[in-house]
């Protein structure tokens, strides 16, 4: 049965409908980030209007949001440089570990991911503030790190499954013991698979906003929790905000690009949304 | 086997970091959640069960569970039911599918707190987009973020914003690995979509709906960024799931212990609801056999 044309034409354009509805909200923000108040604020909402880049050089330099942005820069780049490296190796151990030991161990791990994030976030803060590490990097980063484990884990478990076995055995019977059957044959085949990872993990730790409204300060401050609190200062904050939030957004635009051929299985184990 | 011992040791510095900033934090909430414990008031004081007896008597709880289950079961049957239906859509058409694809994705990869401000924009009275355009047909729209039930209409509607994009990824990627053949002799019997889709395809991904349903229904439970950001919880209580009642007593009342015992029972709550799941559709799948 072949499909009729018209019926095939109809469904294109019912999706495309579906994805216009769906951008509608992004669109509507850049567009007040390029609108003066006095069109930002008129009904009904005007389509055409002269457009203005302002907004977005008030709100990253004058309002100094280059600050969180370099916050968050330093908390995700440190998440993933620890994260990454100590995930990747419990995962090689785990990917060739025969018995039920590695089994229960990602079980484990799976059942790590389902904590409320909320119920963490309390431990977190009363211990952070009994160290006095609230307000500093290292506190918000092991934070990080340790949520980012089990999918870290998982993952690149799922790419050293592919590598086999037999590679480790003649690396074995050439003399590379175990460190070096893992650094220098099993890494190199991964390697793709870790850099998805190393973004995945990027990404995570960008957008993650809990534990960062809880244990960060006017020094550390990342910028999920800065545009989050970002009041109505002024005339402009439509405006203003609009141009932060679009700036925040457009990073990850990039990042999904570079990622797209990758995303269902960085889903699957919980990318992005912890 | 030496190799097998040696493995074990690439495990330390992972198992390190998450029995001292997972799973000690962990231990420690639930110790706290024994406690009538005050931040920056008097010392903690043990009082066994206290909280959860507590917590069994405040209607605020009772309350807080139904609207973190109408706000699940809400969102989430959204997601599954519009996701399955574009999926389904774009398995059947035969060109721009790429394209689409990518640009339906893009609400899903947007950081939530930023997601939950787009919307805001969308849903705040009078100047939201929304309204505005709803008012320049001369109808008066009603509060989007205002009134109970609307509020938690549009904190459905937030979530199945940034979720359904996922539901549609995965779904159709699951729809391609059906067998075709299959497909084929259904369509020579003249079966029609619906029935294609509801007796072969469903059936066939089987595994892999519930192993996403369970996967969002595990983050609904616990989802925080949006409500915080578009009604914190309001108006009054009536966004109020177990997550933001959580939050309001341990970082507006201070109240450690009694947050901490409530955090613990949503825990529970979502592994019982998960475990439910499982039991149920993997019962109906031993039966249908």
């Amino acid at each position: 049965m072949r499909p009729s044309r018209a019926s095939q034409t109809l469904l294109f354009l019912a999706l495309c409908a579906f994805t216009v509805v769906n951008l509608t909200p992004i669109i509507w923000a850049f567009m007040t980030s390029i609108k003066l108040p006095v069109d930002a604020f008129s009904v009904p909402p005007k389509l055409i209007f002269t457009p203005t880049f302002e907004f977005h050089y008030q709100v990253w330099v004058e309002k100094q949001f280059w600050q969180f942005l370099i916050n968050s820069a330093i908390i995700a780049v440190s998440v993933v440089c620890i994260s990454v490296p100590i995930g990747t190796m419990a995962a090689f151990a785990l990917s060739r570990m025969r018995g039920s030991g590695s089994r229960g161990i990602l079980f484990g791990l799976l059942a790590m991911r389902m904590f409320p994030h909320i119920l963490l976030a309390i431990p977190f803060f009363v211990l952070a503030q009994w160290l006095n590490l609230i307000d500093t990097f290292p506190a918000m980063i092991m934070a990080l790190v340790a949520i980012n484990q089990p999918f870290t884990i998982w993952m690149m478990r799922s790419f050293f499954m592919d590598v086999p076995l037999e590679l480790d055995e003649a690396a074995r019977i050439d003399g590379c013991n175990l460190w070096q059957v893992f650094y220098q044959v099993a890494l190199p085949v991964v390697r793709p698979g870790l850099w998805i990872t190393c973004l995945f993990s990027l990404l995570l730790a960008y957008n993650e906003f809990l534990f960062a409204l809880v244990l960060t300060g006017p020094n550390t401050k990342t910028l999920p929790v800065a545009i989050a609190e970002y009041g109505a200062e002024d005339l402009n904050y439509w405006s203003l905000s609009a141009a932060a939030a679009i700036g925040i957004m457009l990073p990850i635009v990039l990042f999904m690009m570079a990622l797209q051929r990758h995303l269902v299985r960085g889903l699957a184990f919980g990318a992005v949304k912890g | 086997m030496q190799t097998q011992r040696g493995l074990w040791l690439f495990l330390v510095p992972s198992g390190l970091v998450i029995s001292l900033v997972l799973l000690y934090p962990l231990g420690y909430a639930i110790y706290l959640s024994f406690f009538n414990y005050y931040l920056g008031g008097q010392p903690p004081t043990f009082i066994g069960f206290g909280n959860y007896v507590a917590l069994f008597g405040d209607e605020r709880f009772w309350g807080s569970i139904g609207k973190t289950v109408l706000i699940v079961a809400g969102a989430v049957g959204l997601e599954f039911v519009l996701g399955l239906a574009v999926a389904f859509g774009l398995y059947k058409l035969t060109f721009g599918v790429k394209p689409l694809n990518l640009l339906m994705f893009l609400p899903h990869i947007v950081t939530p707190v930023v997601a939950a401000l787009f919307l805001r924009w969308i849903f705040t009275g009078r100047w939201g987009l929304l309204d505005a355009i709803i008012m320049s047909f001369n109808i008066f729209p009603p509060d989007w973020l205002g009134t109970p039930g609307w509020a938690r209409f549009t904190v459905i509607l937030a979530d199945a914003w940034q979720f359904t994009p996922f539901m549609i990824l995965v779904l159709y990627a699951g729809l391609n690995t059906v067998d075709n053949s299959q497909i084929e002799s259904a369509q020579m019997d003249g079966a029609g979509n619906w029935t294609i889709l509801t007796k072969i395809m469903v059936p066939a991904i089987k595994p892999l709906i519930l192993f996403v349903l369970a996967i969002r229904i595990m983050d609904a439970f616990r989802f925080f960024d949006q409500i915080y950001v578009l009604t914190a919880g309001g108006p009054g209580t009536a966004t109020e799931t177990l997550t933001m009642y959580t939050y309001a007593l341990a970082f507006r009342l201070l109240e450690i212990g009694k947050a901490s015992a409530l955090g613990v029972m949503t825990l529970l709550l979502s592994a019982l609801t998960i475990g439910l799941l499982i039991l149920v559709l993997y019962r109906r799948d031993k039966g249908a056999f």
